[in-house]
């Protein structure tokens, strides 16, 4: 994928080598940044966003929006910032995750503005469950503010490993946030007729801090594991061939999954406690190569999920709606969002019925947490694989940064962060799609909500302020010779 | 870290690799489950969004057509011009239902019959909006529209069906009290659930299809079924003197089986009220005496294979609305009593308004009993036909010479002056018509008001209709249920004629 994409472009570590002086002595051309591409591409993506936008028009009334123009030149401004944002804090950066996360977030825009036309059952007089007049604008603000956050990601963190520095304070944050829901009354914690405690909500105004947690929480992880991977890489005793850690370091492993179940039990959101716990397993795999880790928390994971589908209701009945959906009362009843959903990809087929020409307002919060299934339903298989791969694309170019810069504070902070989208994105479109058992968490980028949508841009500014760091040219002597060479920052 | 970091990404890579598999079982594979699901409601929606077919009588009436709206997510609204006219053919199309045609055709109607496919694609891709293919039916406007006239005109519950008997082609088919398919056309779900629950509750049912749906006993017009069974033997012609008592006296019981208000039967030649009448003459005037006793030397076996020949007993009659069977059950032990009841059609033995058109339409069409059918063709949108039905016999009822003897006795019912129909009939109409009355006692102890039945066809020399009426509560056959039977034929006839 990578190889279409930036063609010739040397793997890894390669961009320092290119620039090492030849024998002659004079020097060949820096690397090149690829700001080009990335403006190309990031055309392209407005593009097929207006199209999609007019498509919508087109669908459901006949006619291009009224507001195509207007619209179009403010989501193409508000991208054009964050390129030129680039351009000037991250000249290195990997071309391709601004375009993709910008294609993601356009779609997301349009797709919010084409459920909230169409109204709760087709009905354009009733707003969706959750969705008001003006969700559409709303989200629309929602993005100048994650290309805001975005760009104040990239010219406040100058180098990934300032953020080391932070390492404990970012973890009591991320804990802050992660708890703060479940410490506040039902009123301003819970998302209103799913009984999960995951908001703050004052006013009107309602933000998911584990969003921002999840950022926090991966930045402790790294400095933590980078801290203490020696230790936790000692082996224990030898079982079945695999290398067991001491029984006196599963302790901070413990702490997260005991954390991870407390999140379940507090706040009923399943989907976070798997998130949490997975990014912490595997970035622990990553600093100490010990496949026992992922052995172990696989285990404790499993073991968590059983025991809570035991002892809790609702979560034995995700069990009972993943395998049981169309049995009995289950679909009128507690598979009603499932089915449904399952009823829109069905509806769309391989095709998909067009933009504006599905019926995806039957199912219960389409906007949010089973958005996947409208684009399913309109866009077909065909458009679906097509979002699944551009996921697939960001949590690759995220990796390849990981494994391309040297700091292994940075390594892990971007494998951490990259393997959040995947399994997120696992989480919730195989939720939805009955891969697995549902488990309600935004989709990155397309669910309606600002939070999800701020903290995905700042994620996506980890990771481009990651490869930028890694794909910079290794500072250039000033003089060739001597005793005492001269560096040059960038 | 890069080695872990690697496999880190082979995990990912499986895990995008399972959504990508399951999406595609989800959506290339599960989608004709998914949407036979009942509780579908993209499904039931998704038809009022494009224009459904129309149904057409076979004089191109349209009885039922899609009217562009724009009424939120729906574009086509279901519209029935006539719609009680129509309604027990029609049925209904609903957001969440279908009945009648709409339901059985419903496939080439919607357009997703697989001979559709073809059609749907060329639009798909010339940018033309998808349409459902047309449903012409063997229903003529005329006839139609004067059996509902005069069914509500007897203000009582009762259904008729009338039949070309050459083809098997249904002509009219109607109900009253029957409801209105129109209302069942909105878009409001709690509207809907409102009207169908009033319909239902009714107690005049509304919904009931009494032309194929409900059974009443045939009374006297089984006896063309037990004159048949007795031509079968060899033994008799309709000049055949048969024993015609005044009382008949039933095996094993205390009951006298008697004729209408207790006559006799007596043509001239039986004074006595003791001897015998020829066939011909019981059959005009429906002497039950002679009937009963004629039934229970036949015995049960023989008059219910007869009543299977003219397609009693048949659970899987379709047309393609399904037929509620017309019954001849077994009687318990032969029991003789019983079996005299049952040869005058007058104990566990019902039938529906169609069956009673069949009998006529098998005598009418030489004893060969063709299959009815409602669906003349399916003509996709761009007016190629798709389906032509294809005429089916459903076999021999009768021999050829044993139809024209029951055809000679149904005639006489007409012709004779002492005739049971002959009043009513001959009063009414120019052309000739062979048929054959009934009244059936009802209810406990006979004690209900007495069902009209009547059976006929016509012209006589050249069948071009059968016609079968049942009026609940009617009284005398020739009464409530004759006048009904030849204001179809005539409007029938006449429109043949104008053509």
């Amino acid at each position: 994928m990578s190889a279409v994409a930036t063609p010739g472009e040397p793997a890894g570590t390669g961009q320092l080598a290119a620039a090492r002086p030849d024998a002659t002595g004079s020097m060949v051309p820096m690397p090149r940044g690829r700001r080009q591409t990335e403006l190309a591409m990031l055309a392209f993506a407005v593009g097929v966003v207006l199209f999609a936008y007019a498509n919508v028009g087109l669908g459901l009334n006949g006619h291009i929006p009224a507001g195509l123009v207007t619209y179009g030149i403010g989501f193409a401004a508000l991208v054009g910032i964050a390129h030129l944002a680039v351009r000037r804090l991250a000249p290195w950066a990997d071309p391709l995750l601004l375009p993709l996360a910008a294609l993601l977030n356009g779609l997301g825009l349009v797709m919010i503005y084409r459920l909230q036309q169409s109204g709760r059952n087709g009905n354009p007089g009733n707003v969706i469950y959750g969705m008001t007049s003006s969700t559409a604008t709303f989200q629309l603000i929602w993005t100048a503010l994650g290309i805001v956050g975005f760009v104040a990601v990239l010219a406040l963190i100058s180098e990934p490993r300032v953020l080391q520095r932070y390492t404990y304070t970012l973890g009591a944050v991320g804990l802050g946030l992660l708890a703060l829901p479940a410490l506040l009354p039902a009123r301003f914690s819970e998302v209103p007729g799913t009984g999960a405690k995951i908001q703050v909500a004052v006013g009107g105004f309602s933000f998911q801090p584990e969003e921002f947690a999840k950022l926090a929480l991966a930045v402790f992880f790294a400095g933590y594991l980078v801290a203490k991977r020696d230790v936790l890489a000692l082996a224990g005793r030898r079982v079945l061939g695999i290398d067991l850690p001491r029984a006196r370091d599963l302790g901070p492993v413990l702490i997260a999954w005991a954390a991870s179940l407390l999140v379940l039990v507090f706040e009923s959101d399943i989907g976070t406690s798997a998130l949490f716990f997975g990014l912490f397993v595997v970035m622990l795999y990553v600093a100490t190569q010990r496949t026992s880790w992922l052995l172990i928390g696989g285990a404790l994971f499993l073991a968590g999920a059983l025991i809570a589908a035991k002892l809790f209701a609702h979560v034995g009945e995700r069990f009972t709606i993943w395998l049981h959906p169309f049995s009995g009362t289950n679909p009128s009843h507690a598979a009603y969002q499932l089915v449904q959903g399952l009823y829109g990809l069905g509806y769309g087929g391989v095709l998909g019925t067009g933009l504006g020409h599905g019926q995806p307002y039957w199912t219960p919060l389409v906007q949010s947490d089973f958005i996947i299934t409208a684009f399913g339903e309109e866009l077909g298989l065909t458009g679906l694989m097509a979002i699944l791969l551009i996921y697939g694309l960001i949590v690759e170019r995220g990796l390849r940064a990981a494994v391309a810069v040297r700091d292994p504070f940075s390594k892990l902070l971007a494998a951490g962060l990259s393997f959040t989208v995947a399994l997120q994105v696992f989480v919730i479109v195989g939720g939805v799609t009955r891969l697995i058992p549902l488990t309600g968490i935004t989709t990155p980028f397309l669910s309606q909500g600002g939070s999800s949508l701020v903290a995905s841009w700042m994620l996506i500014a980890l990771l481009m302020r990651i490869s930028d760091t890694a794909r910079r040219p290794a500072p250039q002597p000033i003089q060739e010779e001597g005793m005492t060479q001269v560096v040059r920052g960038r | 870290m890069n080695h872990a970091l690697r496999r880190v990404s082979l995990v990912v890579l499986g895990m995008f690799l399972l959504l990508l598999i399951n999406v595609n079982y989800v959506q290339a594979f599960e989608p004709p489950f998914l949407a036979a699901q009942q509780d579908n409601a993209r499904v039931f929606a998704q038809q009022f969004q494009y224009q459904r077919g129309s149904i057409l009588t076979a004089d191109n009436k349209t009885i039922a057509e899609s009217v562009h709206v724009k009424q939120g997510i729906y574009s086509y609204q279901r519209h029935y011009p006539d719609p009680q006219v129509y309604a027990p053919v029609t049925g209904y199309n609903s957001l969440y239902s279908n009945t009648g045609i709409e339901q059985t055709e419903d496939k080439y109607l919607s357009g997703t019959a697989p001979q559709l496919t073809v059609h749907n694609l060329i639009d798909l891709v010339t940018g033309k909006p998808k349409r459902g293919a047309s449903v012409q039916l063997t229903i003529n406007s005329a006839a139609q529209q004067a059996a509902y006239n005069a069914l509500k005109a007897t203000g009582l519950p009762s259904g008729v069906v009338a039949i070309q008997p050459s083809t098997g082609a249904i002509l009219a088919l109607a109900s009253y009290p029957t409801f209105n398919p129109n209302k069942y056309a909105t878009f409001d779900g709690a509207q809907l659930n409102r009207i169908d629950s009033a319909y239902r509750n009714d107690p005049r049912q509304p919904l009931l299809n009494r032309a194929i749906e409900e059974t009443f006993p045939p009374g006297s017009t089984f006896k063309i079924v037990t004159s048949s069974t007795a031509f079968a033997t060899g033994n008799y012609n309709p000049d055949t003197r048969v024993y015609a008592p005044t009382n008949l006296k039933l095996p094993g019981t205390t009951h006298q089986l008697i004729n209408y208000d207790n006559l006799p039967c007596n043509d001239g030649t039986n004074p006595t009220g003791n001897g015998k009448v020829p066939l011909i003459y019981a059959f005009t005037v429906s002497c039950n005496t002679v009937f009963g006793n004629l039934g229970m030397h036949l015995g049960d076996n023989a008059l219910r294979a007869q009543a299977n020949k003219f397609g009693m007993n048949d659970p899987n009659l379709t047309i393609p609305l399904p037929v509620a069977q017309s019954n001849y059950p077994p009687i318990p032990n032969n029991d003789p009593a019983l079996t005299a009841y049952s040869a005058i059609g007058q104990y566990n033995d019902t039938v529906t308004a169609l069956q009673e058109a069949m009998f006529s339409a098998a005598i009418a069409n030489n004893g060969n009993l063709m299959a009815p059918y409602m669906v003349q063709r399916v003509i996709a949108p761009d007016l190629t036909p798709l389906v032509t039905a294809q005429q089916t016999s459903m076999g021999q009822a009768v021999s050829p010479t044993m139809a024209a003897q029951v055809a000679r006795m149904m005639v006489s019912v007409v012709q004779q002056p002492y005739g049971t129909a002959h009043l009513a009939v001959t009063s009414m109409t120019n052309y000739t018509v062979a048929a054959k009355t009934g009244t059936a006692q009802n209810g406990a102890n006979n004690t209900g008001l007495d069902d009209a039945v009547f059976t006929c066809y016509a012209p006589v020399n050249n069948p071009q209709i059968a016609i079968g009426v049942i009026v609940k509560g009617g009284g005398l056959g020739a009464d409530a249920s004759a006048p009904v039977a030849v204001k179809i034929l005539q409007a029938y006839l006449s429109s043949l004629a104008k053509r």
